[in-house]
């Protein structure tokens, strides 16, 4: 009985989908509403209004900055919900099962680990700083980042990887995102202009260029430290166990 | 050739997004998932969307997958009946 329900139930909404789909006006055409009524303001003016080299920087971080001004909240706001069930670590040494775990990773392993986790770091920095002229950006980084401190920790193990990146290290820099974003946005109220904008004309008429890149760098640079922190923080309050063990020499 | 590639991409989506549902093996599932955020990302590369791409392949398939093993290390590996 309760599989005819939840058969005929998926079967309805299936159909009122299908519906929809079909409604939706066909992909690429040059009358859809997506192309006809913001995307030319944003080609066309993109470079004046925003002073930004790239027409999606421009939109995430400035048309739409309060979009992903949110959307790094709610990062921050997954770290604060996963640090409540879970606990931040006491400071000092912690430890996780890969720690205790009887087969010790193959020197291989470590060996390729230790030599490529630089470069994924290097990889990750180059995708934040070229964010603004190149697909990438600081979230993309700062995932990046996350990744190769997954790698590290689950080969060398938690009480390595916390030598690394200590939490006073962590623990300020996790609100990196949203307090950047902030600066910068109120920035450009002081200079009399809106939240987020570049154009200050309490200032002068028209941002130098090439400040207006700095300030894009930095939101940039703080989304990234930002992410990658929280991720860190995250995969440390999963992992971490509580009983104490002596550290592996 | 392009159409064929599409083609090819979304039918493994749909296999390893019925996979992902099915497999009573929870890490098997978790793995099977992280292919299908691969894919993902490859769509969203054919769709022009590198931004995307980068995302779902470093959060998709690298970060949520190793969330996800670390809770089945510490809850259970098997679904129940």
């Amino acid at each position: 009985m309760k599989k005819v329900a939840a058969l005929l139930f998926i079967s309805a909404l299936a159909v009122l989908l299908l519906f929809v789909v079909a409604g939706m006006p066909p992909m690429g055409d040059p009358g859809n509403p997506t192309v006809t009524h913001v995307i030319p303001r944003y080609l066309e003016r993109a470079e004046e209004e925003t002073h930004t080299v790239n027409v999606i920087t421009g939109i995430i971080l400035n048309y739409r900055g309060y979009d992903t001004m949110g959307e790094v909240t709610v990062i921050f706001c997954a770290l604060a919900a996963v640090l409540a069930v879970l606990g931040r670590e006491r400071r000092g040494v912690i430890h996780g099962f890969v720690d205790r775990s009887e087969v010790p990773a193959s020197v291989i392993v470590k060996t390729m680990v230790r030599f490529i986790v630089p470069f994924i770091i290097l990889f990750s920095v180059y995708t934040i700083l070229h964010g603004e002229t190149s697909p990438g950006g600081g979230f993309q980084g700062g995932a990046v980042i996350g990744g190769s401190m997954i790698i590290f920790t689950t080969i060398f193990g938690l009480y390595e990887s916390s030598r690394r990146i200590p939490l006073k290290v962590r623990a300020p820099l996790e609100g990196a995102a949203v307090m950047g974003f902030f600066l910068v946005g109120s920035l450009g109220l002081v200079g009399g202009g809106n939240f987020l904008t570049y154009a200050w004309p309490r200032v002068a008429q028209g941002l130098h260029p090439s400040l207006v890149v700095w300030l894009t760098v930095l939101v940039e640079v703080g989304i990234g430290l930002g992410g990658a922190m929280v991720l860190t923080s995250i995969l440390f309050a999963m992992i971490r166990e509580e009983e104490e063990i002596a550290p592996a020499s | 050739m392009g159409t064929a590639l599409n083609l090819v991409l979304i039918l493994l989506l749909l296999a390893t997004a019925l996979l992902a549902v099915t497999a009573r093996d929870l890490l098997a599932a978790v793995i099977v998932f992280s292919v299908y955020s691969l894919i993902m990302a490859l769509m969203w590369q054919r769709l022009q969307a590198p931004d995307l791409a980068l995302t779902e392949a470093a959060v998709g398939a690298g970060v949520t997958t190793v969330l996800f093993v670390i809770t089945i290390f510490k809850t259970r590996r098997r679904e129940e009946e």
